[in-house]
């Protein structure tokens, strides 16, 4: 990696997801140009394909006025507990009744009907619908956009590694730096604005829904350029994802309504007694997940499950025929050869998407740092939905869009390209017998997370996490070495960069998880278990200084929904 | 466990369900067959700049319900740190992960291990590296098909009218992930540049939108005119391996051939010949067929005519005297409304 291709665009999107791939589209569709720069493929990696079902908001196909106030209660209590811009939400909301849905099927995209052409929406004080089956929506949703981004004819690169943003003497945002890992071939993209869309999950624990490219690698990069983040410990928890084999971590026994059937999942202890079941004891909570958390930490405290097994999911209370008429809910469950529905698998949690992120302006997606703009749930302002993180894609285009004539191309910070060249480089030396490779290095970390930043924690065991990421830093780190050291398609290369990024978002998260005592939906706090309203009904927003980092508390403001108690301990709070 | 699995999945259902209660079978005695801790012996043929192609052989610890991604993942971690292998979801959805596994195109994800396994990249394919190769071929015959809706008439506002009978086959078509293992199972595709079928999977991707009521037909007919379509020999190879449970041929590939034959009727000739001969004659008359197909330039090729001719492949006084047997009348009959007709 000796030479740097450079490219020159208006503007540079990370991430082929659903936010960074509408945002690409609404700029083409401006006469702004684009590249797409994606870690994996366009359309095919990311969280964006796990959409499991589409959720209707207003007053769509069929939707009551109290349907649509369900929905946006779900969205700002059980989705987002409070921390949330109430009018961002209801903007959203509009928008996707009156423009997503049609945008999406003008293009062509499936929503699934019955035989005489009635769209099939699920049951429940919160409807849903699905792209063309339930359980599999991000897969044709994101398959439509891959191929409107081909038709448009938008510059993609894939398999491509953004690993640092280049930043101009004032501090302004002036482009990327990025690695093809499967010609070794590193890239500088000169752009006017970059807009980070590298989603709302990431790979950090042990368990983690994340898919295999996601390092925090947008958290990572922004923070090094100057931008603040906020909410990082809202860190966000499937109950019930399959225990084993370990790569199905990721394979969710959905909660959520049914399609065509008033039922859904139910959860069973070691005991073999039911805990959960969403039509039951929890309506409202459409993604019911934290009522599921809840639910869980009731049973472990009790003995009668672990967060990383020991108790159950499935359809058993269900017939065959209404699982498979609009899901894919049993395939798991097939693959493996058990008889379907009258088996449970055995689940565990898993880290999913994480609600907080980079701080930005939800009216703009700007960041703090100019120049700096974010799509989709990089940005911390909200939870995960692909509807909501489609709409912030539109949203940062249109404000890019309007500010372009404002952002000068300026000088092309080479410096920092030579820096970042050679940063890159010095990661590609062989192992020495007593080093560490990169592998081992993000297992090492992963177990940390699990054990001492996961679901349950408490400051002892965060320090004591921040203790161990400072030996990483000191004593594994310069030690990391690759056994290979071509750079051709060299994972073990993308590893090391990964490895990194790993280190620095979870210091980050740990700092965070640190400041923010109390105990909110999916975040629990062993030392502090209650829900603090008076003082935590707050963006915890962390910002970057010469030194190290400052929080900030932010109020947020609440003009729809309130909550009705001030001090409350989280598991005897609905949401 | 394993024992109650098997018992149970043979319980379920009769005869009328035997091929699906065979493969739960099949997949509860795959998955119950090895314990945590039993070593597997995994091959991996190793292909980089300057090396191979060659097997390394690994010994993976098993644990339960193991895929062969889960095999790949802990030999990258534990032994071959830089084996190359793709992939991003981990569970069925991204469609990255397909190698060859002892012989069969497998979703590494999705496939459990074998006690003894070799794995290999796909076929048709150029390897980049071990198992990683590149998409790029088949991404861009895709792209050449023109994978997406134009439509003739104004869009009418959500929901438009559309039932699933009418998206019948383009639904099935969606659940198609792009993993390619059908692509590396064709055969025709295997013969190279001899014929320019565009392959299972290009297919797959067309009749997501071509069978979808709402597309321009001339668009249609346009990608379809790519596609070389009836150089498929409906040999179910596609189907066999694909892990989204599509059926490619009857479902896609079959209803694509019909809407060619409609819409490029060309492209349809050799089918539409064996067509009117069976309807004619109650049989094929391989002599027929070829003249129909070729006309007299077939006599061209004497040699051939006449190894035909002695093998009893052709019959001249039969084809030219167009006898036809008792089963012309079935025929025509079960060939009406089937279809189209020229």
């Amino acid at each position: 990696m000796n030479s740097v291709e450079v490219l020159q665009t208006d503007v540079a999107i990370v991430g082929g997801g659903a936010a960074g791939t509408y945002a690409a589209l609404n700029l083409h569709r401006a006469n702004v140009g684009t590249i797409i720069i994606c870690k994996g493929l366009v359309g095919k990696s990311g969280a964006s394909i796990f959409a499991g079902n589409l959720v209707l908001g207003g007053r769509l196909l069929g939707n009551t006025e109290e349907n649509a106030r369900n929905t946006a209660e779900f969205l700002i209590k059980y989705h987002n507990q409070f921390l949330i811009d109430q009018n961002w939400a209801r903007r959203c909301g509009e928008w996707i009744e009156n423009v997503y849905y049609p945008e999406l099927e003008e293009a062509g995209l499936y929503f699934r009907r019955d035989e005489e052409g009635n769209v099939v929406v699920s049951s429940g004080k919160i409807r849903s619908i699905a792209a063309n089956v339930q359980g599999n929506s991000g897969v044709p949703f994101m398959d439509l956009r891959r191929k409107q981004v081909l038709r448009a004819g938008i510059p993609c690169l894939e398999e491509c590694a953004v690993t640092a943003l280049l930043r101009r003497p004032d501090g302004s945002i002036g482009g990327l730096f990025a690695l093809n890992y499967v010609t070794g071939q590193a890239v500088a993209i000169r752009a006017r604005a970059v807009i980070l869309a590298t989603g709302y999950s990431d790979r950090l624990h042990a368990r983690s829904t994340g898919s295999r490219e996601m390092s925090g690698d947008g958290l990572a990069v922004a923070w090094r350029a100057g931008a603040s983040l906020v909410n990082l410990e809202m860190q966000w928890w499937h109950t019930n994802d399959v225990a084993h084999p370990p790569t199905w971590q990721r394979m969710q026994v959905y909660p959520n309504p049914m399609l065509g059937s008033p039922k859904s999942a139910r959860m069973i202890n070691a005991q073999g007694k039911e805990f959960f079941n969403q039509q039951q004891d929890d309506p409202l909570a459409y993604g019911p997940y934290t009522v599921q958390l809840k639910a869980l930490a009731r049973e472990v405290h009790a003995g009668r499950a672990r967060y990383d097994g020991g108790y159950f999911a499935g359809f058993d209370h269900c017939s065959a025929g209404e699982v498979d008429a609009y899901t894919t809910y049993g395939k798991s469950f097939r693959q493996l050869g058990l008889p379907f529905p009258e088996t449970l698998v055995e689940t565990a949690v898993t880290a999913h998407y994480r609600q907080g992120g980079i701080d930005v302006d939800p009216n703009s997606m700007r960041s703090t740092v100019p120049g700096l703009y974010v799509a989709g749930g990089l940005a911390g302002h909200s939870n995960g939905l692909i509807g909501l993180a489609t709409y912030d894609g539109m949203v940062a285009a249109d404000t890019v869009r309007d500010e372009l004539g404002r952002l000068e191309p300026g000088d092309f910070p080479w410096s920092e390209i030579e820096n970042e060249r050679s940063r890159l480089a010095a990661l590609r030396v062989a192992c020495s017998p007593d080093g560490i490779v990169p592998a081992k290095m993000k297992e090492k970390l992963r177990a940390l997370m699990w054990q001492k930043v996961g679901l349950e924690k408490d400051a002892a065991g965060l320090r004591s996490a921040l203790a161990d990421i400072e030996t990483f830093r000191r004593d594994l780190l310069p030690r990391m070495g690759l056994k290979r050291t071509l750079p051709t398609l060299n994972y073990e290369w993308l590893d090391a960069i990964d490895a990194i990024n790993m280190i620095d978002v979870c210091e980050l998260i740990v700092h965070a998880s640190l400041a923010r005592e109390e105990s909110r939906g999916p975040f629990m706090r062993r030392d502090f278990p209650q829900t603090d309203n008076a003082t935590w009904l707050a963006a915890n927003v962390m910002h970057r200084t010469g030194n190290g980092l400052r929080f900030e508390r932010r109020p947020y403001e609440l003009p729809f929904f309130k909550p009705d108690f001030v001090r409350k301990d989280n598991l005897e709070v609905a949401w | 466990m394993s024992h109650s699995v098997a018992a149970a999945a043979a319980q379920q259902g009769g005869a009328r369900t035997l091929g699906q209660v065979e493969r739960h079978d099949t997949l509860a005695a795959r998955n119950a067959r090895l314990a945590d801790g039993d070593q597997l012996t995994v091959r991996v043929r190793r292909f980089d700049e300057g090396r191979g192609p060659e097997l390394e052989h690994f010994q993976v610890p098993y644990r339960k319900w193991m895929r062969v991604l889960d095999a790949l993942n802990w030999i990258a971690e534990n032994s071959a740190t830089d084996l190359a292998y793709r992939w991003f979801c981990g569970s069925k959805m991204c469609g990255t992960c397909a190698v060859r596994m002892n012989g069969r195109e497998v979703l590494a994800c999705w496939e459990a291990v074998e006690p003894d396994m070799t794995v290999e990249p796909l076929r048709n394919l150029p390897v980049i590296r071990d198992l990683v190769v590149d998409r790029g071929p088949f991404e861009r015959k895709v792209a050449s098909l023109e994978p997406w809706i134009e439509r003739t008439s104004p869009y009418p506002g959500f929901p438009e009218p559309l039932s699933h009978r009418q998206m019948k086959h383009s639904s099935q078509a969606l659940d198609c992930i792009g993993c390619m293992a059908c692509y590396s199972a064709c055969p025709v595709i295997g013969l190279g540049a001899l014929t320019d079928f565009a392959g299972p999977a290009p297919l797959v991707q067309l009749a997501q939108t071509a069978l979808d009521p709402r597309n321009n037909s001339e668009k249609v007919a346009r990608a379809l005119a790519a596609t070389g379509i009836f150089h498929c020999v409906s040999c179910y190879k596609c189907e066999e391996v694909c892990p989204a449970h599509i059926p490619i041929v009857s479902g896609a590939i079959e209803p694509l051939k019909a809407r060619a034959a409609v819409l490029v009727p060309a492209m349809a000739r050799h089918s539409q010949i064996l067509r009117r001969i069976v309807a004619a004659r109650g049989r094929v008359d391989p002599g027929a067929l070829v003249l129909g197909v070729q006309g007299l330039s077939a006599l061209r090729n004497f040699p051939r005519m006449w190894r035909m001719l002695m093998r009893g492949k052709i019959n001249p006084l039969r084809t030219l005297l167009g006898l036809r047997t008792a089963a012309a009348r079935p025929a025509r009959r079960l060939l009406a409304g089937r279809g189209p007709t020229s």
